[in-house]
């Protein structure tokens, strides 16, 4: 099953419901076999954009095409785009392997050739023993495993995930988030993944596309994003930030918790680091490291993450001083 | 089930008085008619079989039971064809559109069969409305009347809620995403629907035929004013018995034979269809 990925372009798409503008002019480019992740909060637009590219959702402008074919007024079942959904959508009234087997037989596959497809995909998602138990007979975690190898099992060459694991406990969705990623680099088709969870943006994506309020803020890799983020907003939503005032009043400096190092008053510092005087508010112990609080003398607060072995443990109302090297903080337009 | 289980679901000692008023109803108006109806099938005029004997002699009574089922079959298949995209049309529409459609089935249930029968015969007799419509389109008339299609008309409006109830409640449960993720899949709109959307609904259509058709066997008030003398069912002959000619053992014999081969059809229904689902009992 080694298939090549197609390239996804969505153009000036937009999108209005009435008053509402759920997508302004969004441009995208999807690399062909690249594992683009949609990411954004509820209400910014990340699955209507998914729903486009699908065909449920039809723009009000804007073109889609797929390996430069435009198939902006194709309807869902003529685009050959592999789908999974939150909810799974597996059909009740058929077996697993039914199921899997729904798109080949649409597809006048049939016989042998048909069972050898469906338990082929069935085994790239090591479901093989369950082929002929119900959905309903299935854990959350199956169920979107047979929703993957019927969205597989036709060979597309592009499959879209609407939030494929937001369903799932976290144990859960760690472990089908590494599948899901070994799954992208066996079969090399294009992957275009919708979540609100930066997290699984971060560990999955070859690039992430970041929406609000139904723009793109930022599209890049995953480090792209985090260590060089366009805006404050890009800063906020990808894992925690310290965002300080900065020489002019329009951009801030941002520095990572991981990046501070907290040291005792008088202490020789390294050459270079940025430092602030400060007192600790709150301490967390979280098993990998501590979260200090650290209210600074010139003002705002600022958030520590360091190992649990310091010498000594900061405690609450300990005077420390806080610092960064130089690289490890960038200015953000504010 | 285990003893447990069951003394779990027990009520306190001595509240068990409180169905006996239930029982006592039960047993005044169902049981007790219904042994009486046996016995009299069984005593009248004389004691033994004669009833039942005279009941498979003659072509003519056979018939009758035939045509009933006849009749209660095409009932049962109009209704549905008419029911099924009916309710398909209720879940789609907006909640005002749906409570007029709901309306529009639940109005006439309400209304007294006998207004409606008699409605039905202003409406299609041969100077009704319906063949002056024809008629003013240079058309023949049309009988519509003291005929099978009468009958069909007349008992068709009267079971539709009975088949769009129970398939709407069935369609309001199925996940309309489902056709969605169909056609992501490759299926086009039709296909999807016939192999994703109405197979689930099948446990609503089976309430519906089941309903339907077993509601059917016993009409009489319909067909006895809108239809002819061709399609008699056993209702009519039922009636016929009794106050006509007075023979109310054979009436009453009649009566066993449908409610016995209504019985029949139902146990070999559950064999495919899970009754007591459909009726909300167990699970």
């Amino acid at each position: 099953m080694n298939e090549t990925g197609g390239s996804v372009d969505v153009l000036g798409v937009g999108k209005t419901y009435g008053q509402a503008v759920a997508l302004d002019d969004v441009t995208l480019h999807v690399e062909p076999g690249e594992f683009m992740t949609l990411l954004g909060s509820s209400g910014s637009g990340k699955s209507t954009l998914l729903n486009v590219v699908a065909g449920f959702t039809r723009p009000t402008s804007g073109s889609v095409t797929v390996d430069g074919r435009d198939i902006t007024h194709d309807p869902p079942y003529k685009r050959d785009l592999g789908m999974v959904f939150q909810h799974y959508a597996l059909f009740p009234h058929m077996s697993v392997a039914e199921n899997v087997a729904f798109p080949l037989r649409r597809r006048r596959v049939r016989g042998a050739e048909l069972t050898r497809r469906v338990d082929e995909a069935l085994d790239v998602v090591e479901l093989g023993g369950l082929r002929d138990r119900r959905p309903a007979q299935l854990s959350g975690g199956q169920q979107q495993r047979v929703a993957l190898a019927r969205a597989i099992v036709f060979r597309p060459r592009v499959l879209l995930m609407d939030e494929p694991l937001g369903a799932l406990d976290k144990r859960l969705r760690e472990q089908l988030q590494l599948e899901i990623k070994r799954l992208h680099t066996e079969l090399g088709i294009t992957f275009v993944f919708v979540t609100h969870d930066q997290d699984e943006a971060l560990t999955m994506s070859d690039r992430i596309a970041l929406l609000r309020d139904g723009r793109v803020v930022q599209v890049g890799t995953p480090a792209d994003l985090y260590d060089r983020p366009a805006s404050r907003y890009v800063a906020e939503f990808l894992g925690e930030s310290n965002l300080l005032p900065a020489a002019n009043d329009s951009e801030a400096l941002l520095v990572r918790p991981q990046d501070v190092r907290l040291s005792r008053p008088g202490a020789d510092l390294p050459a270079g680091d940025h430092a602030h005087d400060g007192k600790v508010t709150e301490v967390i112990y979280l098993g990998s490291g501590l979260r200090v609080e650290v209210e600074l003398r010139s003002g705002g607060r600022l958030i520590a993450r360091t190992g649990t072995r310091l010498d000594p443990v900061p405690r609450p109302d300990d005077e420390v001083v806080v610092h960064w090297r130089q690289q490890d903080c960038v200015t953000v337009p504010a | 089930m285990t003893g447990e289980a069951v003394t779990g679901r027990r009520l306190p000692d001595g509240w068990g008085f409180l169905v006996l008023p239930l029982v006592a109803f039960l047993l005044v108006v169902f049981v007790h008619p219904l042994i009486s109806v046996l016995a009299r099938s069984l005593s009248d005029p004389e004691p033994g079989l004669g009833n039942y004997a005279a009941f498979f002699d003659s072509p003519v009574y056979l018939d009758v039971l035939v045509n009933t089922f006849v009749v209660a079959g095409l009932v049962t298949l109009v209704t549905l064809v008419l029911g099924f995209p009916y309710a398909y049309l209720m879940t789609l529409a907006t909640p005002f559109w749906r409570g007029v459609l709901m309306a529009a089935v639940l109005v006439p249930f309400w209304t007294s069969l006998l207004v409606r029968t008699f409605a039905w015969v202003l409406i299609l007799r041969d100077t009704g409305v319906v063949n002056e419509v024809i008629g003013a389109l240079g058309g023949q008339p049309v009988p519509l009347l003291r005929n099978l299609a009468g009958v069909l008309i007349g008992m068709v409006q009267v079971m539709l809620p009975f088949a769009v109830l129970p398939i709407y409640a069935t369609m309001r449960g199925v996940d309309r995403r489902l056709l969605q993720a169909a056609e992501g899949l490759g299926a086009r709109p039709a296909f999807a629907f016939w192999r994703v959307y109405a197979p689930l609904t099948l446990p609503g259509v089976a309430a519906a035929t089941l309903l339907v058709f077993v509601s059917s066997l016993g009409f009489y008030v319909t067909p006895a004013l809108l239809g002819g003398p061709q399609n008699v069912m056993i209702g009519e002959l039922i009636v016929q018995q009794l106050s006509g000619v007075l023979r109310w053992g054979f009436a009453s014999a009649l009566a066993v034979i449908l409610l016995v081969v209504t019985g029949v059809l139902l146990l070999l229904a559950a064999r495919v269809v899970d009754l007591r689902r459909m009726i909300g009992g167990g699970r």
